[in-house]
């Protein structure tokens, strides 16, 4: 069992495992050793991020049999192959159903832990909630403020012409 | 910027508690990261709690995620924030560039004043816990790995690495290069260990092959695709120096060593530095110099010095050594053509020996003939078969065992073989030595050879005789001296044993094929058929009551193509004795064979002739020439050349010798022109056989085998270009020859200017024609 520990001092006991989907914390034992003291993960800052930890771990304890992806490398084919597909599995797209702030912190969360997998699945979700839709409705969508000019959007809309077909 | 670098152990617990601000700018992270690098570079056995672990981590993840800072100083926009995210990255990156820089500047300074085992030891230490630190400092910023250095190197920009690799390649530059620029003296410590190791001292081959995979190691600058192709740096780096050292260090040896002591010797040294060499690579070299160093090695140690062993070569085969010729065998078959010189050195001296020998045995035969007075230096067939064969034997032993009966010197010694076989002292023509097999193998499967007693034996001696037969150039001499023999063992019944002769034919088959033998075989099974011819004959006399007169009959009857046998041109008055049975076989014969010719070869036979005159009763063994005459002297006890040849109608020649031969057996005794017989014969055998070749006979029987010889292969010529032109219709004069020379070759050595006799006496006959135009045929 390893302890994580959250900023707020939160304590979660978690299978070796299952924190091990982490690449962070998968170096960090294999390098320190240190798989008895607790892990802190200080990134995680208020409370609404620990309800993130708990999804995250969520996830982790599903998939703590797969294979670890291998090493990154753009030139591999799987990777390749991996990166183009954008099916979710039923599981996943059950447990991502989530609101947009928490999916956000999510993504984070799997950056910070290096979580590949989990990263994909998140930015796969978002990449099929911006599919299909305007500009307009994008910024909607994620409420952006557009800072662009006129100008600078009849430009871009310009150079673009050719995705929009 | 902490005070850090110095190495000195910081307390664990003076680890910080919390890390930078989110925000941190360069100076403030960079500080926290560095004093964590510096733990891990230089203090490393101090180890690392999993809360610094996580701050330092965390440190270089917010500043690379950190855009917020350079967003608030007013870039705003997407093109700013990956710009931005660029610079964040690339400061970190050029920082610890940096920092790997100075840590190697300090131990390159500090290794100045090192030299040999030292440096090597230094270089060994430090390399070992820098990798290993760059390792972890690589993994702490997996967050830059993951993200800037991949978009980097996505982009193509050269000279961008992952963190370890960039630990790495500061390395080479700043420690491994400049120590080769200085003197090299890296390199040279490490080659000087080399040598005294190669001069049999102790050294720490961990040691060496730890310094010696860096080398391999700094070579891969990149992921797996490049690691592969990265042997350039050691290879350049140390490779040659060391295989220019390694030929330096053996062509001192090597010639300091045969200065002083033998070839033999010598061979034994490289064999033991040769398996050094292999197990250094094992030892603490990469792989792949294996070959190189192997190359080099044989190159200095062998082919240097080639002549010499070369010339040695002779003298060892000229002294059996063989355990010096199985070494020199496999130090030279390194080599690439290393064996030619010894084969062509291989093949003249079985060639010599072989001549030598045979010279050997000439001599004797030469000394022996003019003890016993003889005219005729006549060399005994054993004698000279066995001579050849104990050269073949011994060489051949030399080529199993010596040369692990490498092709090309069993081919060498073949070549020398049928050389010396068929061109020696004794063999001056080529006929020679088919002639001396045929009659040694005709002692060997004749009754009077005591050996024969064993049939191992026998077969032994038969296998031993083919050996030779292989390297006989001309083969068909051999059959027809072979036939010769045969049909005299057949109808004087001296063959040993009717197995032994089968097996010789069926051997001969084996090489030659099926025509070859196929008269040797008629002869064999006409000697079977007579004798139930025989049986028939005498139970056909007795169911008609014939008196057999007392004579015991027997008769060979064979057929006049398969038996190499004439007729003597003479004229024969058959003894009134064997008349009757001579009538009545005939007359048998004929009722069953309608339509054939008996020829009788009465030269050939054999009668036992008692005689009653002498105490005890002798018994001759008498050709029926013999006979005639002697049963003449039944009636009168002396009578005249001129009645002798009335009454037995023989011609001159024959008469003459079977006369000259009776009187030397004491039996008859001669006055003149008288012949009387000897009424006072003694012997000490009961049986006596007179029946014997007179050596005239025999030479000449050698004269007519050569010329039948002759005219047989005007035919086989003639017979072997018909077939090819059969087949071809057209071809050229020179195509010609070859195929036919390539045809003929297995039987005999053909010439050149025979074939083309052959070709124009064909065209006289109209067989072939010559093409218009000029040389096709």
């Amino acid at each position: 069992m390893v302890t994580l520990t959250t900023n707020d001092g939160e304590k979660f006991e978690v299978e070796k495992p299952v924190a091990e989907r982490s690449v962070l914390i998968k170096n960090m034992i294999e390098d320190i050793g240190g798989d008895t003291e607790p892990i802190p993960l200080p990134n995680v800052s208020a409370s609404v991020l620990k309800k993130v930890d708990t999804l995250v771990l969520e996830w982790c304890e599903h998939h703590k049999a797969d294979p670890m992806p291998a090493v990154p490398d753009a030139n591999d084919a799987a990777e390749e192959t991996r990166r183009r597909n954008i099916d979710i599995s039923e599981w996943d797209g059950k447990f991502i159903q989530v609101d947009q702030e928490m999916l956000f912190e999510i993504i984070l969360a799997a950056n910070y832990l290096d979580i590949k997998p989990l990263l994909d699945l998140g930015c796969k979700t978002v990449a099929n909630m911006i599919k299909g839709k305007s500009p307009e409705e994008i910024r909607k969508l994620f409420n952006i403020q557009n800072d662009f000019t006129p100008e600078e959007e009849a430009q871009i809309k310009r150079e673009n012409e050719w995705a929009e077909e | 910027m902490s005070s850090t670098g110095k190495g000195n152990v910081e307390p664990v617990e003076s680890e910080p508690t919390r890390g930078p601000p989110v925000t941190a700018d360069l100076p403030t992270a960079w500080g926290f990261l560095e004093t964590g690098i510096d733990r891990i570079m230089l203090n490393f056995t101090a180890g690392m709690t999993n809360h610094y672990y996580v701050l330092c981590y965390t440190t270089c993840y917010n500043y690379c995620t950190n855009t917020k800072g350079i967003a608030a100083s007013g870039q705003v926009g997407r093109g700013a924030t990956r710009g931005s995210a660029n610079v964040m990255g690339s400061d970190l990156y050029n920082k610890l560039t940096d920092y790997f820089k100075r840590h190697l500047l300090k131990l390159r300074t500090a290794s100045d004043s090192l030299s040999d085992l030292a440096l090597i030891q230094f270089y060994f230490k430090e390399w070992t816990s820098y990798t290993r630190g760059a390792n972890y400092v690589s993994r702490l910023f997996t967050y830059l790995n993951r993200y800037w250095v991949k978009r980097e190197k996505d982009e193509g920009r050269k000279g961008v690495f992952p963190v370890y690799i960039l630990a790495l390649v500061q390395w080479r530059d700043h420690m491994f290069y400049p120590l080769c620029s200085k003197n090299n003296k890296l390199v040279k410590a490490i080659l000087q260990q080399i040598e005294n190791h190669r001069n049999g001292e102790e050294v720490d081959t961990t040691l060496l092959k730890g310094v010696i995979d860096s080398f391999v190691t700094l070579g891969m600058e990149d992921d797996s695709a490049v690691r592969r192709a990265s042997l350039e740096l050691y290879k350049e780096k140390f490779q040659t120096p060391f295989l220019e050292a390694t030929k330096a260090h053996y062509k001192k040896e090597s010639q300091a060593f045969l200065a002083e002591n033998s070839i033999s010797d010598y061979l034994k040294r490289v064999e033991v530095r040769l398996e050094e060499e292999a197990r250094r690579v094992d030892l603490y070299l990469h792989s792949s110099t294996s070959k190189a160093l192997m190359n080099r090695c044989d190159e200095t140690l062998i082919t240097d010095h080639m002549t010499v062993i070369q010339e040695e070569f002779q003298k060892m085969l000229e002294a059996d050594r063989n355990d010096d010729l199985a070494r020199t065998w496999s130090l030279l078959a390194r080599i690439p053509d290393g064996l030619n010189p010894l084969r062509e050195t291989f093949e003249a001296h079985v060639k010599k020996s072989g001549l030598a020998a045979v010279a050997a045995v000439a001599a004797a035969a030469t000394a022996a003939s003019t003890e016993a007075g003889a005219k005729n230096d006549t060399v005994d067939p054993s004698a000279y078969i066995q001579a050849l064969l104990s050269v073949h034997k011994k060489n051949e032993d030399v080529v199993e065992k010596s040369f692990k009966g490498e092709k090309g010197f069993g081919e060498a010694l073949g070549r020398a073989c049928k050389e010396y076989c068929n061109h020696n002292a004794v063999a001056t023509t080529t006929a020679k030595s088919p002639e001396l097999l045929a009659s040694y193998i005709n002692q060997v499967l004749s009754k009077s050879n005591k050996e024969n007693a064993d049939e191992a034996n026998m077969e032994e001696a038969l296998n031993e005789a083919m050996t030779i037969f292989k390297y006989i150039d001309d083969k068909d001499v051999f059959q027809k001296f072979y036939s010769k023999n045969l049909a005299n063992r057949l109808v004087r019944q001296r063959s040993a044993s009717d197995e032994a002769e089968a097996s010789m034919i069926s051997k001969l088959k084996e090489v030659c094929g099926v025509d070859y033998t196929t008269r040797l075989q008629k002869m064999v099974q006409d000697v079977t058929l007579s004798k139930e011819t025989t049986a028939e004959f005498k139970e056909r006399m007795r169911q008609a009551g014939d008196n057999v007169q007392d004579i015991d009959f027997s008769i060979i009857v064979g057929g006049t193509v398969n038996w190499p046998l004439n007729a003597q041109q003479t004229e024969f008055a058959i003894p009134k004795q064997l008349a009757p049975i001579y009538e009545r076989f005939k007359g048998f014969y004929t009722t069953n064979h309608s339509g054939r010719k008996l020829t009788w070869l009465w030269h050939l036979s054999n009668n036992e002739i008692k005689m009653t005159y002498t105490k005890p009763n002798y018994i001759l063994i008498a050709s029926s020439y013999q006979t005639a005459i002697l049963v003449l002297f039944n009636e009168t006890h002396s009578l005249s050349y001129a009645e002798l040849a009335e009454a037995t109608q023989l011609a001159e020649t024959q008469l003459k010798p079977v006369l000259n031969l009776l009187v030397k057996a004491k039996l008859l005794l001669v006055e003149g022109d008288q012949y009387d017989l000897n009424m006072n014969f003694k012997s000490k055998k009961i049986r006596i056989n007179i029946n014997q070749a007179i050596r005239a006979e025999k030479q000449q029987e050698s004269n007519d085998v050569m010329k039948t010889v002759e005219e047989d292969r005007k035919f086989v010529y003639q017979a072997t270009i018909v077939r090819i032109m059969k087949m071809r219709k057209t071809l050229t004069h020179q195509a010609l020859i070859q195929e036919t020379v390539s045809l003929i070759s297995p039987m005999f050595v053909p010439k050149v200017s025979h074939i083309k006799q052959a070709i124009d006496h064909l065209i006289d006959k109209e067989y072939l024609e010559r093409a218009e135009g000029s040389r096709d045929t």
